[in-house]
């Protein structure tokens, strides 16, 4: 709709300057004729500062320009459509050609520039390249300004040749001289004002999009909050969880083993007396309750207490996990520390520890494999871990496999996972490490 | 697809378009002999002094043929039967239309106008260009009427010296001789005071010393400038020029209140008048002397020489000059030199015109000096060439700014109205001084 708006204008201004064009140069040339045939050409010299060249050139110069003028906005316009180099090699083109317009006429007319003007508008491409011709196309227009120039520049003026006619008519000719100037002007002033407002209506366009991107952000914001308070009822329903745990376990092992001593102690009590063979058979008894208890308590100890990496450092952790695997299965396993002291933070280490522990298990389980390398080295910020095995390795790598969960765990870090199947089966994982923490 | 068939039809419209404007204009351009190597010049005929002339364009058509000759291939063309009053309109006409000659005569009263509007061509980088080319060899006076603005736009292509009549025949009546030209204002006012008296016994003065002079004569004849060279200013209270307006209002007093006419110069009864050169020339040489003048004996002497000053009078100049728009520059400048600075042609000015050739060789000839004796009566005294020289040398050239001719005018009236009036001179020039001076700035 605008688009059609805008082109209607700029055709508006190609007719107005073309009648201004063409006014101009018949008009100077009609009035030579005139004053040649009424015998006042000596007289008319007395008034006049300068005069053109033969006036019948002028009209054909200026019109066969303004046509050339016309034929590069079509080839810009309607043939070549959105080819750069055209586009700016016809700007160029049409500017130069009005320069020769506007020299024709003897900066009678110059409002040709503003026909320029609209072409560099609405074709420049980038704000600076854009400015930087509105503002050469200005500057051109206030140059080129007649009176300005006929200081310093014989020109002839077309109002001397206005003044050749009575009074009455000169008032007439002056109208339809200013009124085509003025109606140019103006046809460029709407032109920019309806310009402006497309623009207007782009970066309205812009900012509701932008409005629409910024709910989301808040709504995906709230979800996330949501997420969080999930994760801590989870977490507490966890706590809750493992107290229960932990008080069935004392009830059922430390609660049995102490009401059996205390019950038996009460009976050696009552026949320590009478019969201390008894009683020392029963302390016997309650010996082994108690013995059988601790064993209980330390296997319960050890359930609540599972890993050995909560005990150990990282590297005592990782090797006692090596050596219950050697010891339950025929697996040999290198393991490879190049780091000199495997101190991290404890999500790195619990990262580190899993990893190999979920490969390894992978690698006996599915890879059936006889031998592992592990290899534990830093490079740059980062600790690279290899686990390569001779095993079978697999296919396709599916999720499920352990593979998923340790990809989860190391992007967690903002590491990096691969797997490769190849000779076996090979998990290599960067992880960028946190070493300013390393010595807190 | 449709788009880009409407689009190659509005293409092809516009370039069948072109296609005609380029062949139009073409066509035009033809008709206008632009393909042909023509030279155009603009030329009046009869004489530039106001005197009858039967030998118009021998000299033009001598130089054209000369030209042709040493220019083969080229063709100089000009429209003949152009009256002088009717050159000025004819040539601002072909101007109007932009199609002014390459090579034209310019009249004196144009020549500003023309040179401030910028249709005539510098000629300097031309002179200077031309090793042949001297300017020494013209009258610095002839020169420097073509100038404007302190650039050379036309070369001088005749001059003409304004010499004092004198009527022979009135002097030896009352016993007295013609003057020597080296006379001065003195001289003049007792002959003039002499012979002027009334000879019929009517009671009204019928003989008189002088007609047609004027303040402007004796301001040359003292040495005197009225204006700077760019029109800036003027010096009419200066003390040689209200000298010069003294002296003149007391010539003009012997007159009386009796207002002298031409018809009593015709008639024999004024001793002297300042006229041009050219009616010596014309009416001195036959078929022309049995026409006027017949009543009485004359002769031309200098002008009488002021206090401050020498015998110098104005001395008018045929300018001819290039047009600005001229394609063919180097032809047009070859052909203005061949008209101005051949010695061949600018002796057949003597020959054939009734002005002076501009270049000093020419002038001072032996071969002149016989053209002009030929016109002469054996016992009658010829106007010597040297001193013809000297006269055109010491001349004076109105200087050549725009508002020159209205700023002559207004001084003329108002000086011409207080010799009349007999008002306080220094005043009244003091006033008019402040007049021109406010009417150059304006």
């Amino acid at each position: 709709m605008q688009r059609i708006k805008l082109r209607d204008i700029r055709v508006a201004m190609m007719i107005v300057n073309f009648i201004a064009v063409s006014f101009v140069s018949l008009f100077i040339y009609r009035t030579t004729e005139n004053i040649c045939e009424e015998y006042q050409a000596r007289e008319f010299l007395n008034t006049v500062r300068a005069i053109p060249g033969n006036p019948l050139f002028t009209v054909f110069i200026a019109v066969g320009l303004y046509a050339l003028l016309l034929l590069s906005i079509l080839l810009r316009e309607r043939i070549w459509v959105n080819n750069t180099t055209v586009a700016y090699g016809s700007l160029v083109f049409d500017f130069l050609v009005s320069v020769g317009i506007v020299w024709a006429l003897n900066f009678n007319y110059n409002g040709i520039f503003f026909l320029v003007f609209t072409g560099v508008i609405s074709y420049a491409k980038g704000d600076k390249g854009k400015y930087l011709m509105i503002c050469l196309a200005l500057v051109s227009f206030l140059l080129t300004d007649r009176e300005l120039l006929s200081i310093n520049y014989k020109m002839y003026s077309i109002y001397d040749y206005i003044n050749y006619y009575d009074a009455s008519t000169q008032q007439y000719l002056i109208g339809i001289y200013n009124v085509l100037s003025s109606l140019n002007i103006i046809l460029f002033i709407v032109y920019c004002i309806f310009f402006i407002q497309k623009q207007k209506g782009t970066i309205e366009e812009v900012n509701m999009l932008y409005d629409e991107i910024r709910k989301t952000n808040n709504d995906l914001q709230n979800a996330n909050k949501q997420l969080e308070e999930y994760a801590r009822i989870t977490e507490r329903m966890g706590e809750t969880k493992e107290r229960n745990r932990l008080a069935r376990e004392i009830h059922d092992t430390l609660g049995h083993t102490l009401t059996g001593i205390s019950v038996g102690i009460d009976a050696c009590i009552a026949t320590v007396e009478q019969d201390p063979s008894e009683t020392k058979k029963h302390l016997e008894m309650i010996s082994g309750v108690a013995r059988n208890g601790l064993v209980d308590i330390r296997r319960s100890v050890n359930e609540l207490k599972p890993d050995a990496l909560e005990r150990l450092s990282l590297e005592a952790a990782i090797t006692k996990m090596i050596t219950d695997m050697k010891d339950i299965t025929d697996m040999q396993i290198f393991f490879d520390c190049r780091v000199s002291q495997l101190k991290f933070d404890e999500d790195e280490e619990s990262a580190i520890y899993r990893v190999i522990q979920e490969s390894l298990t992978n690698a006996m389980r599915h890879g059936r494999a006889s031998r592992v390398w592990i290899t534990v080295e830093r490079e740059n910020s980062n600790i690279m871990l290899t686990i390569k095995d001779d095993g079978i390795g697999c296919a396709a790598i599916k999720p499920g496999f352990g593979t998923q969960h340790i990809r989860e765990r190391i992007q967690m870090l903002n590491g990096t996972v691969e797997f490769k199947s190849e000779d076996g089966f090979t998990v290599s994982v960067r992880i960028p490490i946190r070493w300013g923490e390393e010595y807190d | 697809m449709e788009k880009w068939m409407h689009n190659k039809k509005i293409l092809s419209g516009v370039v069948i378009a072109l296609v005609i404007l380029c062949a139009t204009t073409a066509l035009i351009y033809r008709r206008e002999g632009g393909f042909d190597q023509v030279l155009e010049v603009g030329i009046f005929a009869g004489s530039n002094w106001g005197v009858a002339n039967a030998n118009s364009y021998v000299i033009i058509d001598k130089a054209v043929a000369k030209f042709e000759a040493e220019h083969p291939g080229v063709r100089v063309h000009y429209y003949s039967g152009i009256r002088k009053e009717d050159y000025s309109e004819w040539f601002s006409r072909q101007l109007l239309r932009g199609k002014e000659p390459d090579v034209f005569m310019v009249l004196g009263e144009d020549f500003n106008q023309f040179a401030e509007i910028g249709i005539m061509k510098n000629l300097e980088p031309l002179m200077d260009q031309d090793p042949t080319f001297d300017r020494n060899a013209y009258y610095s006076t002839a020169l420097r009427a073509g100038q404007y603005g302190g650039h050379q736009y036309a070369m001088p292509y005749e001059t003409m010296p304004t010499l004092m009549f004198v009527n022979k025949s009135l002097l030896s009546r009352e016993g007295i001789e013609v003057p020597d030209n080296d006379w001065t204002w003195d001289d003049m006012y007792r002959i003039s005071k002499y012979v002027t008296k009334d000879r019929d016994g009517d009671g009204i003065l019928d003989q008189f010393g002088t007609y047609n002079y004027g303040w402007m004569e004796a301001v040359y004849a003292n040495g005197a400038s009225l204006f700077d060279e760019n029109g800036t200013k003027a010096y009419f209270n200066d003390e040689k020029v209200m000298e010069a307006v003294r002296y003149t209002r007391q010539i003009l007093e012997l007159n009386g209140n009796k207002k002298v006419t031409r018809d009593d110069f015709d008639g024999g009864n004024v001793a002297f008048m300042p006229l041009p050169f050219a009616e010596y020339r014309t009416y001195k040489a036959y078929p022309y002397k049995i026409k006027k003048y017949t009543k009485f004996q004359w002769e031309c002497v200098t002008l009488p020489a002021g206090k401050d000053g020498g015998n110098t009078s104005a001395v008018n100049t045929l300018l001819m000059g290039i047009s600005d728009s001229t394609g063919q520059e180097k032809l047009a400048w070859e052909f203005l030199k061949l008209l101005t600075y051949d010695e061949e042609i600018q002796t057949d000015i003597f020959r054939y015109s009734q002005g002076v050739s501009v270049l000093k060789k020419v002038t001072e000839s032996a071969e002149a000096e016989e053209i002009l004796r030929e016109d002469m009566e054996k016992n009658e005294k010829v106007i010597d060439n040297k001193i013809l020289g000297e006269v055109i040398e010491n001349g004076v050239v109105t200087p050549k700014f725009q508002k020159y001719n209205g700023a002559i005018n207004l001084a003329d009236n108002e000086i011409n109205r207080v010799i009349e009036d007999g008002d306080n001179l220094e005043n009244s020039l003091r006033i008019l001084q402040r007049q021109i001076n406010q009417y150059l700035r304006r």
